[in-house]
């Protein structure tokens, strides 16, 4: 690396990607109102990022990005998934779809996605084995909770998901039979005074199995007189009960610093829906910068597990 | 003067009201209010009442009667907040507001369990009245006004609650199989501007099957300078898909209008959480009045069927 001289440890545990934002509005080939939020999936060898787009009525839905060579990213000419028209689900899906979260379980592809309609939100849920068609199984939360996150495995034998009920603005997790009767639902985390998610929080990226448990990239706000920060932390949960919280980061794995991360729609705001965990260790964070860009950048679970399990950090 | 064919409210207020104050309660408490009928096979009528202690935290208790009307107070609450266990975090408020239903010859009560992160819908069951099994939390936080239908609907049990949605407090009805994990939740009724129920709705009494749908009798809230006004409504539900609504009142069928109504901790409170019903077709529903005392009034289904909406 030539010239610029090394201050200290880096700012932020999660390394940005140096070719960053990779979707922005200027990469596509038609007009809208800006890129929101990425799910994403690893399948074979390739990665697929299921991209929120704000159209320029300013409703939102989903496309499909592909990542071709030289590290370009491609966004299919038509959305993978609009708001549905549909009887029950219109009403509910009405004002769009958003921050797809992808989980694959069992050989099928989960997507927990954001309703927003005439109650206000809920969490819908769609699968799909081949990315080519969807199906929707329902609307499957109480109005006003966001950030649906489908565990990669059953827990239990049932199935799980986390999610962030609009009371509260803390982590629950809940389960479920057949993926449309949920109950059982507990606190996990739940904002913390004082520190960089004192005023709400949510799930991030789909839980990764690790050895230390289910990791959980999550997002922390913090309120301030020109409007909340997001940041992205970690918590590691037990695998068998996700209550169970293992170890917490007492700072965040990435802020707001970027220009592309402060500057956009809405300002400061590092917001993940998935990330991807290597053989050898490397966790990729898919984050959406500022409500206007998609970014990505690594860490090593390692560093995570050893942030999350620390100490008190101070400085 | 012409004589008037309705008074000032459809429910006739029994002249002996309140029927229960925390004079009548033989513990120390604050206040009573919010009781819910469960019938015997025998005809006599208990009502699970919320006793507000004096720390500020609701608990249960039973009364009992053989006319509906005058009430005895068990010695001891027949229901504590859970003090330890994995419901205590949940209730570590109180617990709130019971609304009995009997499906298939067992009592399930539902109530809101006041806890760290919000009000949340629970149920229960009991056997004797006296001791009551938890059977779960059921709902999300920010939870609250639950109530079971006393039948199932299309194969599963049903429910009404009453979630919050982008500020607005809305009546939903949900399903369940197995009573523990609920879904395919639909909104039924909302705040309707410029009503007496502008402000906040919720789920009262649980709801009566009639031949014409689902009768809800229903709290509505209106916001004042001085605070809520809090009066009772009604509402008729498509028997097979409760969120088809066919009717709603326009006026309610009661508003707080005498002093133990009006006065008490909480202003202006009429909230009712149950009703019984008999063979002639006579109810009486029981309502909390200014959080303070439990209250009845009555009338009749065809009243309510016929003059309500």
């Amino acid at each position: 690396m030539p010239a610029r001289k090394r201050r200290g440890a880096p700012r932020d545990l999660v390394h940005r990607f140096e070719g960053n934002p990779i979707i922005s509005m200027q990469d596509l080939d038609f007009q809208c109102l800006d890129v929101r939020n990425a799910g994403v999936v690893r399948i074979g060898g390739e990665v697929l990022l299921l991209v929120t787009i704000e159209h320029l009525a300013g409703t939102q839905c989903f496309f499909l990005a592909r990542e071709g060579s030289r590290g370009c990213w491609h966004l299919e000419p038509e959305p993978f998934m609009t708001p549905s028209s549909e009887g029950r689900f219109e009403r509910h899906e009405c004002k769009g779809i958003m921050d797809a979260r992808i989980t694959e379980l069992e050989g099928v592809y989960y997507i927990f996605y954001l309703a927003f309609g005439e109650t206000g939100y809920r969490l819908g849920l769609a699968r799909t084995s081949d990315f080519k068609s969807v199906e929707r199984l329902g609307l499957v939360s109480e109005p006003d909770t966001k950030g649906g996150a489908l565990f990669p495995e059953r827990i239990g034998g049932r199935y799980a998901r986390l999610e962030r009920p609009g009371e509260g603005r803390s982590i629950w997790v809940s389960y479920s039979d057949d993926l449309v009767h949920w109950g059982g639902h507990r606190h996990v985390i739940g904002p913390r005074g004082g520190y960089w998610d004192c005023h709400w929080i949510g799930p991030g990226a789909p839980p990764l199995a690790i050895d230390e448990g289910w990791l959980l990239v999550y997002y922390g706000a913090k309120q301030t007189s020109a409007g909340p920060i997001y940041r992205l932390g970690g918590v590691i949960l037990d695998r068998g009960d996700p209550t169970r919280v293992v170890g917490r980061t007492n700072i965040p794995l990435l802020s707001p610093r970027e220009r592309y991360e402060r500057l956009g729609d809405l300002t400061n705001i590092v917001y993940s829906c998935g990330a991807l965990l290597d053989a050898d260790g490397t966790l990729t964070v898919y984050y959406g910068a500022a409500d206007s860009c998609i970014c990505k950048g690594t860490t090593t679970v390692a560093d995570v597990v050893n942030r999350c399990t620390a100490g008190k950090e101070t400085f | 003067m012409k004589s008037r064919t309705r008074g000032r409210d459809l429910l006739h207020r029994w002249e002996g009201n309140p029927v229960l104050t925390v004079e009548d309660v033989p513990f120390r408490a604050n206040t009573v209010f919010n009781g819910t009928p469960m019938e015997t096979d025998d005809g006599k009528v208990l009502l699970l009442i919320r006793v507000e202690g004096q720390q500020g935290y609701s608990l249960f208790a039973l009364a009992r009667s053989e006319d509906g009307l005058h009430f005895e107070v068990d010695p001891q609450p027949v229901m504590m907040p859970a003090l330890e266990g994995p419901y205590a975090p949940y209730e570590s408020n109180g617990i709130e507001d019971p609304r009995a239903t009997k499906i298939d010859g067992t009592w399930y009560v539902v109530y809101c369990a006041a806890g760290n992160w919000g009000p949340r819908v629970a149920l229960a069951r009991t056997g004797d009245f006296e001791s009551y099994e938890r059977m779960g939390l059921i709902s999300e936080p920010g939870n609250k006004d639950g109530v079971l239908f006393p039948r199932k609907i299309g194969g599963r049990y049903a429910r009404l609650d009453r979630p919050i949605g982008q500020g607005v407090g809305s009546v939903w009805v949900s399903y369940s199989h197995d009573l523990m994990n609920w879904g395919d939740s639909e909104v039924v009724i909302s705040p309707r501007g410029g009503f007496w129920d502008e402000y906040r709705i919720g789920a009262s009494v649980p709801p009566i099957e009639t031949p014409e749908g689902w009768l809800e009798i229903y709290h509505g809230v209106k916001m004042t300078s001085a605070g809520p006004i809090y009066r009772i409504g009604t509402v008729l539900m498509d028997l097979e898909d409760p969120s088809r609504v066919i009717k709603r009142s326009d006026a309610p069928i009661l508003s707080p209008r005498e002093d133990y109504e009006r006065i008490g901790d909480v202003f202006n409170v009429c909230f009712a959480c149950g009703a019984v019903l008999d063979q002639k077709g006579n109810m009486k529903i029981y309502y909390g009045a200014a959080d303070t005392s439990i209250c009845v009034a009555t009338c009749t289904l065809d009243q309510l069927m016929t003059e309500s909406f």
